[in-house]
């Protein structure tokens, strides 16, 4: 942990802080007059029986009584079961400023998730949401301290549909343009999940073309149309399983290459890859490879910076690719 | 004192304040808060010590979010503090769908008479439900357990377990995500307005280099998390990416005074506004125009982030500002897209054609 040394006082705060925000939570649900058992309650509470009987102990084993507390509040506690009657905290506290601004950038993302048309709701959800916080002066201070942002590319009515669909578990008809395809392909698909990796959207699904999982680039998608048809996500699909190393590839009958990336990029792919330089500064980077016209890209997109080693035909196929660029570089647009 | 009386302190006094719906004076409430009454018996002066625990205690509470009220001059014998409970518990949370309204139970004290109620509609529901998992997301313990808690306040009466779909969209952390300590760390400096020494790896010059920075914004952009600081030594304001500070630790300890302000003109969404790479930079722009030359679906997506040109449905043009890293992002079409204007542009992109091609000669 870095920073000051914590003084002793804010400490002691932090800790009363979770103990208070605990009790706050726990005291709505549990004053109902019924034993509930101390493990589930604790459970429930994200912490430990042990924990909780402190927090509960704290509040009933005291030298001194404040006026009204008996009538207040009492809570009865055995080694298994607590049973708590009061007058007081019966409802939750209203949210937080930070509670509000945590579920606010989720809503930035959200929103942005969505087509124009179905943002508004996002709007009068947080709208709602203002209305069940506490104010206070110091709230002002807090608004517009984070923010989250991520790509849309024109993807977010794709995304929409594709969301639908998984959610009903209904099968898609695509119209899809692979990077490499001058012509789109259509494709019935069951969307088993949507991801965000590496700057784009996809969505993951079950291609019946193709027999097996897919990638779908989502900015590739041409057009996306439910069917009636229906279909069951497998019990055992995993997303962790199925985007290793948070990549979006599919490594079925993948093949390697090597790429070499010059010193002045090393340090970005490195990075990137959670991979260790060479002693002149450069990386050497083995890829699985399943395409080659990603492979052409991938490479490309560094020029000179990144060079292919290994197999020997992809190097003949970007020495003809590179030289047919040049050739057609100078024809100028009509 | 132990944490164990602090918090029971705490409950006392949010219990009379509680109680008294027009506000009480500090008298009343030394009476009624046994920590503050300690030992006094009826005539004795109130402690100066107790008075600084009472402050304190107003202080610890307001931070949590406790709408504590202070009625009339701070300090005077006849100010009065106040909790309203339609202020501090949450209103009854309603769920309005077309087949009618479903109201929680109204609790049958007089405590809670004053709470409204606030409608919900499913759509929103299934927006926070998004919002929430999205937030839980994002890589950052503080902000989970700000989600969890608001989310179980929520689930007190609106039925969010059982809303479907939620959880449909995941993001994927990059492998070099940011540290959880860091990020709470600059997450508190920036509520408080606190400087912040930090220890930056310079990815362009492959050095650590020590800062003071004041924190204006932290952003989460495409994966990965931002700190938008102005840099105290270059009086710039600058990105640092999180996952890149070594440390970070504020320059001094006291939470109560605040080191800066951030200007009024700073707009930290526009500030974090996604750019792509050869849009970044100071300068002005210039105007670039490529012609797309096939039709595959990487072309055709990248076609998407430039704007027609007149009619010319294979023209499409874009602002740049780093001219190597846009000829870079053409290269990678392999022939499908290349700049035809301005010869800036064009020259670049010719330049690390050749220098590319030299590559498999």
């Amino acid at each position: 942990m870095t920073g000051p040394d914590i003084n002793p006082h804010r400490r002691r705060a932090e800790t009363a802080a979770i103990q208070l925000r605990r009790l706050l939570h726990l005291i709505p649900e549990l004053a109902d007059g019924e034993e509930h058992r101390v493990d589930e309650v604790a459970r429930l509470a994200g912490t430990s029986p042990r924990a909780l009987l402190a927090d509960l102990n704290a509040l009933v084993e005291r030298y001194d009584v404040p006026a009204g507390w008996v009538d207040a509040m009492t809570i009865f506690i055995d080694d298994a079961c607590v049973t708590v009657h009061s007058n007081h905290f019966l409802r939750p506290m209203r949210l937080t400023m930070s509670e509000l601004c945590a579920l606010e950038l989720g809503l930035m993302l959200a929103e942005r998730e969505r087509p124009a048309a179905d943002r508004p709701v996002v709007a009068s959800a947080l709208a709602r949401l203002r209305e069940a916080i506490t104010n206070l002066p110091a709230n002002d201070r807090m608004t517009n301290l984070r923010v989250a942002e991520i790509a849309d590319a024109g993807t977010s009515v794709v995304l929409g549909t594709v969301r639908s669909a998984l959610r009903d578990g209904r099968k898609l008809r695509l119209r899809y343009r692979a990077g490499a395809a001058e012509a789109a392909t259509e494709r019935i698909v069951c969307p088993y999940a949507t991801a965000f990796a590496s700057g784009s959207w996809y969505a993951i699904a079950n291609c019946e073309r193709s027999e097996g999982l897919r990638f779908f680039r989502l900015d590739r998608i041409e057009s996306a149309d439910p069917l009636d048809e229906r279909f069951e996500r497998p019990a055992a699909f995993s997303l962790e399983a199925v985007l290793p190393h948070g990549r979006a590839f599919s490594a079925q009958h993948a093949g390697t290459m090597t790429v070499w990336y010059s010193p002045r990029i090393a340090r970005w792919i490195a990075e990137r890859e959670g991979s260790t330089r060479s002693d002149d500064g450069s990386l050497t980077l083995e890829h699985p490879l399943a395409d080659e016209e990603w492979a052409v890209r991938h490479v490309l997109q560094y020029g000179p910076d990144a060079e292919v080693l290994h197999p020997p035909e992809l190097r003949a196929l970007l020495a003809r690719r590179l030289a047919e660029m040049a050739a057609d570089q100078g024809r100028t647009y009509p | 004192m132990p944490p164990v009386e602090k918090f029971q302190r705490w409950v006392d006094l949010l219990v009379a304040l509680l109680r008294h719906k027009a506000g009480c004076t500090f008298e009343d409430l030394a009476r009624e808060v046994p920590a503050y009454g300690n030992g006094r018996t009826a005539g004795d002066a109130i402690p100066d010590s107790v008075k600084r625990t009472f402050e304190r205690d107003k202080a610890d509470l307001k931070s949590l979010g406790v709408p504590l009220e202070t009625l009339g001059a701070e300090g005077a014998e006849d100010t009065r503090y106040r909790v309203r409970s339609a202020d501090f518990y949450l209103p009854y949370l309603a769920l309005a769908t077309p087949r009618g309204r479903q109201e929680p139970a109204h609790v049958g004290n007089w405590h809670y008479n004053s709470l409204r109620t606030l409608d919900f509609v499913p759509d929103e529901l299934l927006a926070i439900a998004e919002a929430a998992s999205r937030a839980r997301q994002l890589g950052d313990p503080a902000l989970e357990a700000e989600v969890e808690s608001a989310m179980r306040k929520l689930a007190f009466d609106l039925p969010l377990d059982s809303v479907a779909g939620a959880d449909e969209a995941h993001l994927v952390p990059p492998r070099a995500a940011a540290d959880p300590a860091i990020l709470e760390q600059l997450g508190e400096a920036l509520q408080h307005a606190k400087l912040v020494r930090i220890v930056y790896h310079a990815i362009q010059t492959d050095t650590d280099s020590e800062r003071v920075v004041e924190p204006y914004g932290l952003f989460w952009a495409n994966g990965h998390w931002y700190l938008a600081a102005r840099d105290v030594e270059k009086a710039a304001v600058r990105n640092f990416r999180v996952s890149r500070i070594r440390v970070a630790e504020r320059v001094d300890n006291r939470l109560a005074t605040r080191d800066y302000a951030i200007p009024g003109d700073f707009d930290l969404r526009e500030h974090a506004r996604t750019k792509q790479p050869w849009e970044l930079g100071d300068g002005d722009a210039i105007q670039a125009v490529v012609e797309l030359r096939r039709d595959t679906g990487a072309v055709m997506a990248a076609g998407h982030l430039g704007v027609p040109v007149g009619d010319a449905v294979h023209l499409r043009m874009f602002d740049v500002r780093r001219v190597d890293a846009f000829a870079r992002w053409l290269l990678s079409f392999a022939g499908g897209a290349v700049p035809v204007s301005p010869p800036a542009v064009v020259d670049e992109y010719r330049r690390q054609l050749t220098a590319t091609a030299a590559r498999y000669a």
